[in-house]
């Protein structure tokens, strides 16, 4: 992988510029997706799956990952609504 | 999806916003540019993974008192960790869908 000189940059002209932010807001929120992702499965692995005996996951595991995830946002959004109303 | 995927495997999902998101130039600089860019988020994302999943099964796997073989334990729970990445990402990706359709984000 090569890396960027400046005079690559500077031989951008404006439709490239306007490509690139576009390219970088998509990349970025998509990024942030993943990372909740990673931040989620970190914490819902821990609270869900209690011992490793096989590779897959049982029917219970997977509910309380779907659980998880979904009281997480729940609980995140009355928080904001919350302190919303302090406000 | 899998580790695959975080080593440049989604580049063909990645095209396909480009194609809805912006028109396609040619010029050579900022195609490198992106791929760049695609290519450090690729290794931001294998090295996060690594480094949970290292911390959940060593937790998981390496309790006292040792008594057998750990080895299986390990590749076992990164096979769960895995399988609990792909549970939790579809959930949290219809989730976002359903906030976004209902008009709440």
């Amino acid at each position: 992988m090569s890396s960027i000189s400046q005079a690559d940059l500077d031989s951008m002209n404006n439709s490239s510029k306007k490509e690139i932010a576009n390219f970088l807001d998509a990349e970025n929120s998509k990024q942030r997706v993943q990372m909740q992702i990673h931040d989620f499965t970190n914490s819902c692995f821990k609270n869900c799956v209690s011992s490793i005996t096989s590779p897959d996951l049982s029917a219970q595991e997977e509910q309380c990952l779907n659980s998880c995830v979904n009281r997480f946002l729940d609980a995140n959004i009355r928080i904001v609504q919350n302190l919303q109303n302090v406000q | 999806m899998g580790l695959g995927s975080f080593f440049g495997g989604n580049k063909s999902t990645t095209t396909d916003d480009n194609v809805t998101t912006a028109t396609i130039s040619n010029d050579p600089a900022s195609q490198r540019i992106k791929a760049q860019i695609q290519q450090e988020l690729a290794v931001a994302n294998a090295t996060e993974l690594v480094n949970n999943v290292s911390k959940n099964c060593f937790e998981k796997c390496l309790m006292a008192p040792y008594s057998q073989s750990n080895d299986p334990c390990i590749d076992q729970c990164l096979a769960k960790y895995m399988r609990s990445w792909n549970v939790i990402s579809k959930t949290y990706v219809a989730r976002i869908q359903n906030a976004s359709t209902a008009g709440e984000i």
